[in-house]
């Protein structure tokens, strides 16, 4: 059976797409799937440090798309799981050296061979969207509970819907309970009803990230990191379990008996 | 204390602010129709009300209006006749 292209995407810079796609691609592989994650954003590559994978760039995803290397020898494969791999992209080329036709092309070559394809889009709504949304089934919507992150989402929705792409979902980062319990930050009831897309899970706001990009392992890799459950359980969402809801609330004693206990 | 002191005097807090301003831009933003939609917009309601009236389906106009704190659709027809039942 052929896999599924998945595109992570949000309009709006710096919400957490490429931590969402280096958290989801490594979960699926750790959940025994063939995975691959392309870094479609071009001229700014990124995926490869937050993988942790930056030193083993040889050539990149213009240069598989060029054929100016095999689509095998252009892929990464990660330290840990050799169930995954990385396309990096192109660090000094421009965003219109591909185009939308040659990712659908290369996307439906990919899901020959893997079980998924996760696209890194880049930010706004341009050419590098274009190609990233291109080759894709389903869309994963990163947003923030800002103003600007809300609104450039919804934008992006309205323009994957208008490009036929309708299977979409909504994931909520850096979502801070004590500050809703305040009333001064947006709840998930709120951004649901302004963005009415289903949603797939809301991470906590959490310092573990950027730990964890700071050493290039992503946080699925840990056990009992919130912020690194909620991406687990994003992932199994993904993969059609059916896991409740977590709305990324503050941890109970519950909670830490329970990690206590499996630790 | 001085946030205290501030919703006594009946200031929102500012996720609740957050949300209706969004509300507003939000709907502006969608107010964008493509032609497409807009077209098929018209079609439906032309539909609906001709079961209920003939109506001259050249005439038909539907625009969106957008106040500050509201967005409108105004559409105007002209009506031939209006059935005794419903069709």
């Amino acid at each position: 059976m052929a896999g599924t292209t998945i595109v992570v995407t949000s309009g709006k810079g710096g919400v957490g797409k490429t931590t969402t796609v280096a958290n989801i691609g490594t979960m699926l592989a750790k959940m025994g799937h063939k995975v691959v994650m392309i870094d479609a954003d071009i001229g700014l590559r990124n995926l490869d440090v937050v993988m942790g994978l930056e030193n083993r760039i040889v050539y990149n995803l213009v240069d598989i798309i060029e054929g100016k290397c095999r689509t095998q020898q252009g892929m990464i494969r990660d330290r840990k799981l050799n169930n995954l791999c990385i396309i990096p992209a192109a660090q000094t080329r421009e965003k219109n050296s591909i185009n939308p036709d040659q990712m659908k092309t290369l996307c439906g070559e990919l899901t020959e061979e893997f079980d998924f394809v996760i696209i890194d889009c880049p930010a706004g709504i341009e050419q590098g969207f274009k190609n990233a949304v291109a080759g894709a089934q389903k869309a994963v919507v990163v947003t923030t509970p800002e103003v600007s992150a809300i609104r450039d989402a919804d934008r992006v929705i309205g323009l994957l819907e208008a490009g036929l792409l309708r299977d979409i979902h909504l994931i909520i980062n850096r979502m801070n309970q004590r500050m809703v319990k305040r009333g001064d930050m947006m709840s998930t009831t709120d951004i649901l009803s302004l963005l009415s897309v289903p949603l797939l899970g809301v991470v906590p706001e959490s310092e573990e990230v950027v730990i964890s990009t700071n050493r290039g392992v992503p946080l699925v890799h840990e056990r009992g990191s919130r912020a690194g459950t909620a991406f687990q359980n994003i992932a199994a969402r993904l993969n059609g379990e059916d896991v409740p809801a977590d709305d990324g609330r503050d941890v109970t004693f519950m909670d830490r008996m329970k990690r206590f206990l499996w630790s | 204390m001085l946030k205290a002191i501030r919703r006594f005097f009946g200031e929102k807090p500012s996720g609740q602010v957050a949300r209706q301003r969004m509300q507003v831009v939000l709907m502006h933003d969608r107010m964008d129709i493509s032609p497409d939609i807009m077209q098929a917009l018209k079609n439906d309601i032309l539909n609906v009300l001709s079961r209920y009236m003939e109506i001259d389906q050249a005439s038909i106009r539907v625009d969106l209006e957008q106040g500050k704190e509201y967005a409108a659709l105004i559409s105007n027809v002209q009506i031939k006749r209006i059935y005794r039942h419903a069709n």
